[in-house]
């Protein structure tokens, strides 16, 4: 299901919470907002446990670093409370503990908003979609996909190079000098490579009769109905819904003002 | 010159966009690797501060060869999806982050009104883009609950990277493609072979 909304409406129901999420510091929001993302990811799609677990977990590890820092140097406003413990220089309060909690979760739940759209779009759908909804001009949204479909090729041409440095007799490069002469070494070509295969798919495209004009039919026809609102809807509802909770319970802290 | 955008310049810039978010996912993670060595002494955010520069890299190659109005913005924008598209953990927010940092850009170019592109100019438009990421990411990674002198910190060492890694390393490898000779069709590369016949005759 998760599959077949439209991928820019799925875009937005992740950016709508993503960016009120921003506006929460305190731990039980994000907290409750993660636990109904990964369960309305699982509930709605068949993507295995284990392919997102692989993904999400290193993440964990990069929002307890981010937390580790704002503990120890959070600002004045929300290191209040009893100082829980101290090492070296460093005091911890309860509030910078639940600030720190706060951000970790919050980029958690971001995270695993972010792998709900990334792991369910078809990326062809998208810029198709990108173009039928949000409007975005034919010429930008085929140069894309042109350019996306490049990609592969360019791992082949990374192959010939370095062969045919290897056939010249250029080894790896040796101290930082060696490694600015070797970057510039892949790095140019390849770029003016990329900069000549662009002018062959203008004139390409030129030439089979493109003019970019936004009156033209789609083959790949996108729609919006009345499941992607809902789909929408529900994702801010539910937001709001957690907010009043933390509310109701409170807990809820908007930058740094207590409700 | 005229400020309408042709097919080619279009598609460059397109292709630009798609070689450079892969470019910014790899440093994406190269990043994280910095970040792992600066964790445990609570620096770890600095490891991305250091390299951010890199991510405005697009915005300035490309206002710089092609000189048009939107070229800072839209490459960079284009940059994000394409990171999105291939499957950045960093999803859809990205293509925001993108705009922002494409406008910080835009703006200094806006300034001198597309037409100086000198390199004081883009090491003006690399900090540019770094003060208006610096601002999103005040708001999105919650840095108000940092105390200020480490915010601070975080945005100096930031203006740096973008004056240096954008600024001065777009210009010298949008100058090192000019001499390829590639760009023969578009603003740099006429610039270029200006300079070239006049040092001939």
């Amino acid at each position: 299901m998760l599959n077949s909304i439209n991928p820019t409406m799925k875009a937005v129901t992740i950016f709508v919470p993503g960016l009120l999420l921003a506006f929460v510091f305190d731990p039980f929001t994000p907290f409750v907002y993660l636990i109904f993302t990964i369960a309305m990811t699982f509930l709605l799609s068949d993507l295995s446990l284990k392919r997102w677990l692989l993904i999400f977990t290193p993440f964990v590890f990069v929002a307890l670093s981010f937390s580790w820092m704002t503990m120890l140097y959070s600002s004045d406003t929300f290191s209040d409370g009893r100082i829980l413990f101290s090492f070296w220089w460093f005091e911890v309060t309860e509030g910078a503990l639940m600030v720190a909690l706060s951000l970790g979760l919050r980029s958690l739940c971001l995270v695993a908003l972010s792998l709900m759209f990334v792991l369910t779009t078809d990326s062809t759908k998208f810029m198709l979609s990108l173009m039928q909804q949000a409007k975005l001009p034919p010429k930008l949204t085929f140069g894309i996909l042109a350019g996306y479909r490049f990609l592969p090729t360019f791992k082949h041409e990374m192959e010939v190079l370095r062969q045919a440095h290897k056939i010249r007799g250029v080894g790896r490069a040796k101290g930082i000098k060696g490694r600015i002469q070797q970057f510039r070494r892949y790095a140019i070509p390849l770029l003016a490579n990329a900069i000549r295969k662009a002018e062959r798919v203008a004139v390409a495209m030129e030439s089979k009769g493109f003019t970019g004009s936004t009156e033209r039919s789609h083959y790949h026809k996108m729609t919006v109905r009345k499941r992607d609102w809902v789909f929408l809807s529900a994702f801010v509802f539910v937001f709001f819904a957690t907010v009043f909770a933390s509310y109701m319970f409170g807990y809820l802290n908007i930058f740094g003002r207590q409700f | 010159m005229s400020n309408a955008w042709k097919l080619r310049e279009i598609v460059l810039m397109s292709i630009l966009g798609v070689v450079f978010g892969v470019i910014y996912l790899m440093f994406y993670f190269f990043g994280q690797g910095l970040r792992n060595v600066l964790a445990p002494f609570g620096l770890g955010p600095f490891g991305y501060e250091v390299i951010f520069g890199i991510w405005f890299i697009v915005s300035i190659i490309t206002a710089y060869i092609i000189r048009k109005p939107g070229a800072a913005l839209i490459s960079e924008t284009i940059a994000a999806t394409i990171q999105v598209l291939i499957g950045s953990p960093a999803g859809p927010r990205l293509i925001l982050s993108g705009l922002i940092q494409g406008l910080g850009a835009e703006v200094v170019f806006a300034a001198t009104r597309w037409k100086n592109y000198n390199l004081s100019v883009l090491v003006l438009a690399g900090v540019s883009a770094a003060i208006f990421s610096f601002v999103w990411g005040w708001f999105i990674s919650g840095f108000a609950a940092l105390s200020t002198s480490m915010v601070l910190a975080m945005f100096i060492v930031r203006c740096i990277s973008g004056a240096l890694l954008a600024g001065l390393l777009g210009k010298w490898i949008s100058d090192q493609l000019a001499n390829t000779g590639v760009l023969r069709s578009y603003a740099l590369g006429k610039e270029w072979q200006a300079k070239r016949e006049q040092k001939a005759s």
